[in-house]
């Protein structure tokens, strides 16, 4: 008698909504530590990045002949570069475009690779093929030598920020296409997909509503990985003076500066700071990609 | 079932079916000239080994083949005077769920596992009706319950991971029979289940069956099965059908010697304890099919010499019960049922 008053006390306790595997994934990334706090450290860097008209007054495209490679200072938190603009103000605008790029080039390649690999994976046969072949084309592009073709023709017809995030988001849904393909040719061989045509259901609605969702996963990590390799090649190409418009800051921009030996050695408050902002940026994406694969892997118990 | 039933006009009706399957560039036939009909309110079982083609067939009155290398290459599928191999994916997906379904042989894996149970049986009701979200839910529960599931009120909030195999399987049910469909296809449908829970579902099938009036392909190799559900058998071997007959005088009169051996192959309560009795052999591959003559010849305890050249037909020998082997040609006047 006893043990069946405490089973039934203990099955009062249980909770009464069931979890699902979003739910459990949530929980599982919630206590993983270095993932929180690198989501903790990106949640900064993009509120000081979105919010820089607010917390510096200084002008970042104005030219001080005055003011020319300060070291930092109370009046310059960072010092000032070569042409006498605020460091830290640039670093805080810089941010903002570098995550622009990021996350507008991930979005974008995401969007492209899924609808590409899916279709293809999903329809097989010369759907398949074409579309993987095309996928081929693209992934050949040289893609240094493209972005700065493309750059130098479209110069000054169009927005400079925009032509730069089409072309590198072009240039890169080869790579995520051939994975959700893939995924989607394990994944439609379930019977449960079978399962769902066999309901009724739209070769569409198998694919958004069935299959999608289980390869959602894959896609997430899939985003975190590129959105790291995205803020690289915005950098990587502005370093060179190929990405964005030199007026405009970026984490790469300012870099730039580091190729005078000068800077180099006895200036780091101008290139220090960026990089240190590219490289923890960075890490913090991967940490934060990497506590996502470990949630969403149902097979990782933590 | 009762005569009334048989003389009613057929649900479905194939005619020397051919799907084949290709294999190198070259097709080889899973489901060979098979012909059979079923009548509004019949069951009609579908035995033999793995290998034989009996879920081929079933997906091919699905149009569920595998695209690409799985294809009907002639022959006539009619559902209620719809040729449904001419029908396009748009059409056929109008009947797929609402007059046809179909139950699979895996409930584990035959659930979406990010979906709940409520939604996935939902699907099915937005698929094919005008109707509320409200409404689809109080049917989903209402299904739930027709299957016999004891809380099903929370258990449409549930994900199939926390539902057990027969739970799953009652789900499945659920969802084929959700618009009231005139044939449904079960596919092995306790194959993968215990022996306790097999009756249940069995029982289930067979209640739904008589209130739905609907009709039902139950593909098997449980001999077992058969004899508690069916009204009329099919025996296929080698991609045709090879015997077809009431459930009744299969058992006590089996003809063909593959149903025999089938037969044969289960265990008797009643005898000694000793080696279990099976069939020489194994089902040839496609690629190694017999071209002519009989496919069981290889296998067959009382083949003759001209077994490997002449192709049997499938012959109606005594009313209602037809076989496809020489051993019966000459005992009656030749009434080919099918070429």
């Amino acid at each position: 008698m006893q043990v069946t008053t405490v089973k039934e006390s203990q099955l009062k306790l249980k909770p009464v909504k069931s979890t699902s595997p979003w739910a459990l994934a949530r929980r599982k990334f919630l206590r993983n530590k270095l993932a929180m706090a690198s989501l903790l450290f990106l949640i900064i860097v993009a509120i000081l990045s979105f919010l820089a008209p607010y917390l510096t007054t200084q002008d970042i495209a104005r030219i001080n002949i005055g003011e020319m490679s300060l070291a930092p200072s109370g009046e310059h938190w960072l010092g000032t570069d070569k042409s006498g603009r605020d460091v830290f103000t640039r670093l805080l605008y810089g941010g903002r475009i570098s995550l622009i790029v990021g996350i507008s080039c991930t979005l974008l390649v995401i969007l492209m690779g899924t609808v590409i690999g899916a279709m293809a994976g999903y329809f097989g046969g010369i759907i398949d093929s074409m579309l993987m072949r095309f996928t081929d084309f693209v992934l050949t592009f040289p893609f240094t030598v493209f972005v700065i073709v493309l750059n130098a023709v479209f110069f000054g017809k169009l927005n400079g920020l925009l032509v730069l995030i089409l072309v590198i988001s072009f240039l890169s849904w080869g790579s995520v296409a051939r994975i959700v393909r893939s995924k989607i040719l394990a994944e439609k061989e379930n019977e449960y997909i079978m399962a769902a045509i066999s309901i009724g259901c739209s070769p569409f609605k198998v694919i958004v509503k069935h299959l999608l969702p289980n390869v959602l996963s894959t896609i997430i990590v899939q985003g975190t990985i590129l959105f790291a390799t995205m803020i690289v090649v915005e950098s990587g190409l502005s370093y060179l003076g190929f990405g964005v418009p030199a007026e405009i800051p970026s984490w790469g921009n300012m870099l730039s500066s580091a190729n005078e030996p000068d800077v180099l050695q006895s200036k780091p408050w101008i290139w220090i700071p960026p990089a240190l902002a590219i490289t923890f940026t960075i890490l913090a994406i991967n940490f934060v990609g990497e506590g996502l694969k470990d949630a969403l892997n149902p097979r990782s118990r933590r | 079932m009762s005569n009334l039933v048989h003389k009613e006009a057929s649900l479905l009706e194939v005619k020397n079916l051919e799907t084949a399957f290709s294999i190198d560039g070259a097709y080889y036939n899973a489901v060979d000239k098979v012909s059979f009909s079923i009548k509004p309110g019949q069951i009609v079982g579908v035995v033999g080994e793995s290998g034989c083609g009996k879920s081929v067939l079933s997906l091919s009155i699905m149009q569920l083949l595998p695209k690409g290398n799985g294809e009907i290459r002639s022959g006539e599928i009619t559902f209620e005077g719809v040729q449904l191999n001419q029908l396009s994916d748009t059409e056929m997906n109008r009947i797929r769920g609402r007059d046809i379904s179909m139950i699979f042989q895996e409930p584990m894996t035959s659930l979406n596992p990010v979906f709940t149970i409520g939604y996935q049986l939902q699907e099915v009701l937005f698929n094919h009706m005008k109707i509320s979200k409200g409404d689809a839910r109080q049917k989903s529960i209402a299904l739930l319950k027709s299957v016999g599931i004891s809380r099903p009120e929370k258990l449409v909030d549930e994900y199939p991971h926390q539902l057990s195999g027969g739970m799953r399987q009652r789900v499945m049910i659920a969802m084929a029979i959700a618009c009231q469909p005139k044939l449904l296809i079960a596919d092995e449908p306790t194959t993968a289940l215990d022996v306790t829970v097999q009756a249940q579902i069995l029982e289930l099938l067979k209640t739904i069956q008589e209130v739905n009036d609907m009709s039902i392909i139950l593909i098997t190799h449980d001999l077992g099965v058969i004899a508690e559900m069916c009204d009329e058998v099919l025996v296929m071997y080698a991609g045709r059908i090879i015997e077809r007959s009431d459930a009744e005088s299969l058992f006590y009169k089996p003809m063909h010697p593959y149903t025999e051996l089938l037969l044969g192959a289960i265990p008797k309560m009643d005898e000694e304890a000793g080696m279990l009795s099976s069939i020489e052999g194994m089902v040839p591959s496609l690629k190694n099919m017999p071209e002519t003559g009989c496919r069981f010849a290889l296998r067959c305890p009382k083949v003759k010499p001209e077994c490997s050249a002449v192709t049997p037909l499938l012959e109606e020998v005594e009313e209602g019960h037809s076989v496809s082997c020489i051993l019966y040609e000459t005992s009656m006047p030749r009434k080919g049922v099918k070429p």
